[in-house]
């Protein structure tokens, strides 16, 4: 069961001697007690105590990291169900499958795919996250040959899977100090794969059909020495799959079942539906994912629906004010004012583009609220919009002195014309009116 | 040793009929029964319990709809008849929802019209449907009267009722018995807000089904995404003004940037892989109702909720 603050508070030495880097014995029990300090920290605790403690507060589901450098990926430490109560921390590895049947040239052009195609949304650019190697041949030899040709051409994470030790302890030899994810150990081979993993200082993915003996397998290979674990349920069907990664998750942060405190590995791989694996993965909480390579369709999707789930709710994504040009407007193109919340901003511009009349986007500095809320948090005001036109110089840019303003901000129309001296047009509500309005109303 | 899950819900989510039989008092094939659900999406352990239905959407004017559907269905989006039943015995929908777009002209006042095409639409497939009715307040009150008269009896699922813009939807729902769609803009608290609204002019809960607004995968999605999860957490906790079933219509997903701008031979591919991503991930925050307009996602979809149904034999999925 976890601790409180408190009940932690009463274990510590009480000497605020602020070695552990914090002010007092009190607050470091209230990091302890919320995951987000190291009971090493504290220098005079004994034994008993740390081991009191240790399991208690560490974070419900451990952080792995995959990988070295910097594609590396860090999975874990996560503390709610949904997204709203908090956020998601850690965005789950999407990894495209070679296998060691697969000719040189086939794996050598995946791993290029995946080190180099990048997509950019929002600003960000999106990648798919490393290579999972798969032991189809069960040969050793074929299996080391087709890790050491992924590892010529890119340093990324991988995930090597075989149900052979000689063949991983193989692969080892060429990957082993780059942290790659084994998989993976069961009720019959753990010792073996755990010998390896902590040769090599690797996460070992652990795999059980039921929680109550995946948990007892956390147990069996915590007591061979690993620690990092990857938890594999291989479900039969989508709907195992959500109940089994809804369970793991809900006992985790629970800290109901502490043995089930690791993140999920989710292959997605088998039974045509790769779509659906995925997105479920994404959604309900599994943090490696491992699949053949997707089509540029799927791909996309894939890393938007990733990138959606993964953003902070609390966190609206910002542009920078100013004045940003769409295509190569002149002298007469039209000015259309709107906030700097990024979806706004992308969302415009994407129907400004399609409307293919060039244009200025005057963007202001609304705290990343949108048009709506900033309206009526006051955020969005005339005093903002003359701000903005003479700081990016809007009146030598164009010729006019018109400014279109969003539907929802048509309550300051008079405001903003009294402020500026600008005629304001009140645009629609919908950016995708954007282009019927322009041609109706601008070309007029 | 077993785990036993428990998240201390309280409430189920009600239940919404859609359609009606013959011997229900209507000419459908098939009614439906949505809602009931008392814990999260998918796992109910009753596994009786129905996947979310696929809502294919037509109109009637089709300049107002997305190039990209208009050149795969081709000549069908002329007549609205040969499209639903296309829907219906082709692509494999569960329901029709017609928007009545040709309202959206300038000046509209052809109300029968808007009748016939009702009326065609009841014909041309024995579906339980969703019709949309028209976007302008000054033609709102006669086109939904006119809607829900044609249809008496027939259970429809009326859209789209907001916060400022009720009255005459809702009017056309109770005189009618229809049910009909609530809209509010991602956010929990409108939601329950236009619920009550709702409820004291006198709709009943089991005629209301929620839309939260979907944003599209990419552009807001995150929000509707949270926003259905909040819903579904308040009705199971107790709160009996959010304890409805809910509808997701990615309806803006075919015409955003990468749909849109994607080379053509995989244009299609494109389209229906955003709305099944978007579609497949609702329906796990609670919609069970997945509106498309690309005839290629309902076989992705349906493909995938059989196999997210409880019990499903996993020699059929994998």
């Amino acid at each position: 069961m976890a601790l409180k603050a408190l009940d932690i508070y009463k274990l510590l030495p009480k000497k605020n001697c602020k070695e552990c880097g914090d002010p007092t014995c009190l607050t470091f029990a209230m990091k302890l007690a919320g995951g987000k300090a190291d009971v090493d920290l504290c220098p005079y605790l004994d034994d008993q105590a740390k081991a009191v403690l240790g399991a208690t507060t560490r974070p419900p589901i451990r952080r792995v990291r995959i990988g070295v450098g910097e594609r590396s990926f860090e999975i874990g430490e996560e503390f709610v169900l949904y997204r709203h109560e908090k956020t998601f921390f850690h965005q789950p590895g999407i990894l495209f499958e070679v296998s060691d049947t697969q000719s040189p040239d086939e794996i050598t052009s995946i791993t290029k795919r995946v080190k180099d195609e990048s997509f950019t949304r929002v600003g960000t650019d999106l990648m798919f996250s490393g290579i999972a190697v798969r032991n189809r041949s069960n040969a050793t030899d074929s299996f080391a040959a087709a890790v050491g040709i992924v590892e010529n051409v890119a340093d990324l994470p991988l995930v090597l899977i075989s149900a052979n030790t000689a063949a991983l302890s193989a692969a080892l030899v060429h990957c082993g100090t780059y942290r790659p994810l084994i998989h993976a150990a069961t009720k019959g081979n753990f010792k073996e794969m755990c010998a390896l993993a902590k040769q090599h200082g690797c996460p070992l993915v652990i795999k059980a059909h039921q929680l109550d003996e995946l948990a007892q397998l956390a147990k069996d290979c915590s007591a061979e020495g690993v620690q990092d674990f990857v938890m594999d349920l291989s479900p039969a069907s989508l709907y195992e799959f959500i109940a089994s990664s809804t369970g793991i998750r809900q006992l985790a942060i629970t800290r109901t079942a502490p043995d089930l405190g690791y993140p999920v590995y989710l292959d997605a791989t088998a039974g045509g539906m790769q779509d659906a694996w995925i997105a479920l993965g994404i959604v309900k909480y599994a943090s490696v994912i491992v699949t053949a390579p997707l089509s540029r369709a799927s791909a996309k999707a894939a890393l938007t629906l990733r990138q959606n789930v993964y953003t902070d709710p609390q966190k609206p994504i910002q542009m920078n004010p100013g004045l940003y040009r769409v295509g190569t407007p002149g002298k007469d193109a039209p000015v259309l004012m709107t906030v700097n919340f990024s979806l706004t901003f992308f969302t415009l511009e994407g129907y400004l583009e399609s409307a293919r009349i060039p244009c200025f986007m005057l963007i202001v500095d609304t705290e990343g609220l949108s048009v709506l809320t900033a309206v009526a948090a006051g955020k969005l005001n005339e005093t903002l919009v003359l701000d903005a036109i003479r700081r990016f110089d809007v009146e030598n840019e164009v010729s006019h002195k018109k400014l279109i303003i969003p539907g929802y901000a048509a309550p300051l129309s008079g405001r903003i014309e009294e402020a500026t001296g600008w005629k304001v047009m009140v645009g629609p509500r919908d950016a995708a009116e954007i282009g019927d309005f322009l041609n109706e109303e601008w070309k007029r | 040793m077993g785990f036993d899950l428990r998240f201390g819900w309280t409430g189920p989510i009600g239940g919404v009929t859609l359609g009606a039989t013959r011997s229900e008092g209507g000419t459908r094939r098939v009614s439906y029964r949505i809602g009931g659900g008392s814990t999260l999406p998918f796992l109910d352990s009753n596994s009786s319990f129905s996947s979310p239905l696929i809502a294919f959407e037509i109109c009637d004017n089709p300049v107002f709809w997305p190039p990209i559907v208009r050149n795969y269905c081709g000549d069908l989006v002329n007549n609205v008849e040969d499209w639903a039943k296309t829907a219906d015995s082709t692509y494999g929908a569960d329901m029709i929802r017609l928007y009545l777009t040709s309202t959206r002209q300038r000046n509209f006042s052809d109300i029968p019209a808007v009748g016939k095409a009702v009326e065609a639409v009841l014909s041309a497939t024995s579906l339980p449907l969703i019709i949309e009715g028209s976007n302008e307040p000054k033609i709102d009150s006669e086109v939904f009267q006119r809607c829900g008269e044609v249809a008496q009896g027939e259970r429809l699922l009326l859209g789209t009722a907001e916060a400022n813009r009720y009255r005459s939807i809702a009017a056309a729902a109770l005189a009618y018995n229809h049910s009909l769609i609530a809209q509010s803009p991602i956010d929990v608290n409108l939601a329950k807000q236009l619920n009550i609204l709702l409820r004291e002019i006198g709709v009943l809960r089991d005629h209301i089904v929620i839309d939260p607004y979907t944003g599209t995968l990419g552009y807001g999605f995150e929000y509707s995404y949270s926003a259905m999860e909040r819903i579904r957490f308040s009705a199971l906790k107790g709160d009996t003004d959010l304890a409805m079933p809910m509808i997701c219509s990615p309806a803006d997903t075919l015409t955003i940037k990468e749909v849109r701008e994607a080379e053509s031979a995989v244009q299609d591919e494109m389209a229906a892989t955003w709305e099944f991503y978007t579609g497949l991930a609702a329906a796990v925050a609670g919609a069970e109702i997945i509106c498309v307009r690309h005839p290629e996602t309902v076989g992705k979809l349906r493909l995938a909720f059989t196999s997210m149904k409880n019990g499903t034999g996993s020699a059929q999925v994998r």
